[in-house]
C-alpha cells in the first residue's frame, strides 16, 4: 500500500488536508494570540487559561516611556530613508536589467545575490569593523547603510520583473503617436510596472522596520530602533510590556498588508527569483 | 552602455558593503592586522603575521566550544531546512491545487509570519511554547504533561520554521503556478495517481524553486542571530550568537571574524548549489 493512498479518497483527503491546515494554523496563530492576551493582562498567573485581571495598566506606562518613544522615532526615520535611498540606487538598475542589453548583464544580475549569500551575522561583523574605521558606528547613516545591503536584491529583482512585463508594443505605439521617451516612460511603462515597484518598496520598508541584528551591532549605543529595544524589554520587564510593544511594532506591518494586499497576491513576491 | 552605467550604483554598494568587508575579514583572520582599523587592531589575543598564517583557524578548530557550536549550527540548519520543506511543500501544493474556502484560508495564512517582525515572533513563541506558557496551561487542563522546547535546540528549529514558512511557500507555489493544468490532466488521463503525478511531474518541474528554498533557508538559518539568541540554549550556541559575543563582549574580533569566514565557506557550498541549479535550469 502506498504512503499516499488517502489521496485517492476524496473524503479522507479533505479530512487530512483540513487537519493539516488547522494544525499549521494553530502553530502560526496561537503564539500571536498569547501575545494579545498578555497585552491586556494586568495580572496573569500560570496555570490560568486567561488573565485573572484584565486591564490597560501597562499601556500608559509604555506610551509615556521616553526610551520607547525615542526608539519609535528612530525606526520611523530610518525605514523611509532606507526605502528612498534604496529606490534611488536600485530602480534605475532594475529598469536597465529589464530593457537594455549590455556586457556582463546576466553576471551582474546574479552577482547582486551575493548580498544574500553571506551568512548575515558574519557579514555584519565584518561591516562593523569597517564602520569603526570610518566612525559610522552609532550613527544614523551607519544604520541606513548596513540596512541597505538587504534591500539590493528586493529592490532590483522585483521591479525588474515588473518592467519586463510591460509589453514593448505599447511603448512603441506611444512612440509612434509622437510621445517623447520620457513621456512614454512616465505615461506607459511606469504605471504598468508600478505593482512591482510598490511591492518592492513595501518589502524594503518592512524589512527595515523589522531589522534588529545589524542595527544592534552598528547602531548601539546611540541608535536604538524598536526591534532593538525589544531585545532589552524581553526578560527585563513583565510580559505585558513586551506584548504591548510587539503589538505597537506590528501595526505598521498590518496596515501595509491591508493597503497592499491587492499587489501582494499577484505573484510579484517570488517573481525576482525566476 | 547606458545600461551598464545604470546598474553600477547597486553593484558599487555591493562591492563597498559586502565584498570589501568580507575580504578584509578574511585577511584579518589570516593574521594581517590592519593598524588603521581600531576594531581589529585593539582586539585581545591577536595573531599577527606578515605572510599570513592559519594559526587562528587552528586554535579555533582545536577549541571544544567552537566544535560543539559548529556542530549545533549545522544540525539546526539541516533540521530546520528539512522541516521547513516538509511543512511548506504540502501547503504550496494545497495553495496551488486546493479548491474552496479552506484553500483560500491556507493561501492567506502562510503569509502571516512575513508581517510579524522576527524579534516579536520569537517573543510570541516564548509566551506560547515556553515554561509556564499558554500551551502548558492548555495541556494542563486535560492533564497532558509538557516539557518546554524554549531554550533548547528544538526551540531554535521551531523559531526558524515559524519565520521561514512564507518565503518557502511563496517560492514553491510560484513554481507550481508555472505547471499547466493540461499537463497534469494528461497524466491523470493516463491513469497516474496522485503520488506518481507528484513524484514524476510536479517535483521534477519544480526542482529549481525547491533548491532555492533549501539554499536560502540554509544560509538564513546558518547566519541567524535573533532566533537562536531568543530561543536557543546558552551553551552550546549557534555560530551567529557566538560571533556577536566574541566580537563585542569578549573583545576577540579575530576569533569572531574567523568564525565568520568559516560560515562564509559553508554557505558558499550552499550558494554554489543554487548557482549550479539555476544555470542548469536556464540551459534546458
Amino acid at each position: 500500500m502506498k504512503l499516499t493512498w488517502f489521496l485517492e479518497h476524496p473524503a479522507l483527503r479533505r479530512a487530512v488536508m483540513l487537519s493539516f491546515v488547522l494544525a499549521f494554523g494553530a502553530f502560526l496563530i496561537m503564539p500571536l494570540i498569547t501575545l494579545l492576551l498578555w497585552a491586556f493582562a494586568d495580572r496573569w498567573f500560570f496555570p490560568n487559561l486567561v488573565p485573572q485581571v484584565w486591564g490597560f495598566k501597562w499601556w500608559g506606562w509604555i506610551l509615556e516611556n521616553t526610551d520607547i518613544t525615542k526608539a519609535a522615532k528612530w525606526s520611523f526615520m530610518i525605514a523611509p530613508t532606507v526605502t528612498l535611498l534604496s529606490a534611488v540606487i536600485c530602480l534605475p538598475a532594475a529598469y536597465a536589467f529589464a530593457r537594455f542589453e549590455f556586457p556582463f548583464k546576466r553576471f551582474l544580475y546574479v552577482a547582486l545575490l551575493a548580498s544574500n549569500a553571506f551568512p548575515k551575522l558574519g557579514l555584519y561583523i565584518a561591516i562593523a569593523a569597517l564602520f569603526f574605521q570610518f566612525r559610522l558606528i552609532g550613527t544614523f547613516w551607519g544604520v541606513v547603510l548596513v540596512q541597505l545591503i538587504n534591500t539590493l536584491v528586493t529592490m532590483t529583482w522585483i521591479p525588474a520583473a515588473g518592467f519586463s512585463s510591460v509589453p514593448r508594443e505599447l511603448e512603441e505605439a506611444a512612440r509612434d503617436l509622437g510621445a517623447s521617451p520620457l513621456r512614454v516612460f512616465f505615461a506607459v511603462t511606469l504605471p504598468i510596472a508600478m505593482p512591482g515597484v510598490i511591492v518592492a518598496m513595501i518589502l524594503v520598508f518592512l524589512g527595515s522596520l523589522d531589522e534588529a541584528q545589524a542595527t544592534l551591532l552598528i547602531g548601539a549605543p546611540n541608535i536604538i530602533t524598536m526591534p532593538v529595544q525589544m531585545y532589552t524589554l524581553v526578560g527585563n520587564y513583565p510580559e505585558p510590556v513586551g506584548a504591548i510593544f510587539s503589538i505597537l511594532l506590528t501595526i505598521p506591518s498590518l496596515v501595509l498588508l491591508v493597503l497592499a494586499r491587492k499587489f501582494l497576491v499577484s505573484g510579484y513576491l517570488a517573481a525576482g527569483f525566476k | 552602455m547606458l545600461g551598464l552605467l545604470l546598474v553600477l550604483p547597486p553593484i558599487f554598494v555591493l562591492i563597498l558593503l559586502v565584498l570589501y568587508p568580507a575580504l578584509e575579514a578574511l585577511r584579518f583572520s589570516l593574521g594581517f592586522v590592519p593598524a588603521d582599523n581600531p576594531a581589529y587592531a585593539s582586539g585581545l589575543d591577536l595573531v599577527n603575521s606578515d605572510t599570513g598564517s592559519l594559526e587562528v583557524f587552528k586554535k579555533l578548530f582545536a577549541s571544544s566550544f567552537f566544535s560543539s557550536n559548529l556542530a549545533l549550527t549545522l544540525r539546526v540548519s539541516f533540521v530546520s531546512v528539512a522541516l521547513l520543506v516538509l511543512v511548506s511543500y504540502p501547503l504550496a501544493l494545497f495553495a496551488r491545487f486546493g479548491r474552496g474556502r479552506l484553500a483560500g484560508v491556507a493561501r492567506v495564512l502562510y503569509l502571516l509570519p512575513m508581517f510579524v517582525p522576527v524579534v516579536i515572533a520569537t517573543y510570541a513563541l516564548i509566551t506560547f511554547f515556553g515554561d509556564n506558557g499558554w500551551l502548558e496551561a492548555i495541556l494542563g487542563t486535560v492533564g497532558i504533561p509538557y516539557h518546554s522546547v524554549i531554550r533548547q535546540e528544538a526551540g531554535i528549529v521551531l523559531g526558524h520554521v515559524w519565520v521561514g514558512v512564507p518565503f518557502a511557500v511563496l517560492m514553491l507555489s510560484s513554481g507550481l503556478d508555472g505547471i499547466s493544468n493540461e499537463c497534469l490532466e494528461a497524466a491523470r488521463d493516463q491513469g497516474a495517481n496522485a503520488w506518481v503525478v507528484f513524484w514524476r511531474i510536479l517535483l521534477p518541474l519544480n526542482i529549481v524553486p525547491l533548491l532555492i528554498v533549501m539554499t536560502f533557508s540554509f544560509i538564513g538559518v546558518f547566519g541567524s542571530y535573533t532566533v537562536p539568541y531568543m530561543l536557543g540554549p546558552s551553551a552550546p550556541q549557534m555560530l551567529g550568537v557566538s560571533m556577536a559575543l566574541n566580537f563585542g563582549a569578549f573583545r576577540q574580533p579575530q576569533q569572531a571574524v574567523a568564525m565568520a569566514v568559516v560560515s562564509f565557506v559553508f554557505c558558499a557550498f550552499a550558494g554554489a548549489l543554487y548557482v549550479w541549479s539555476t544555470t542548469r535550469g536556464r540551459k534546458s
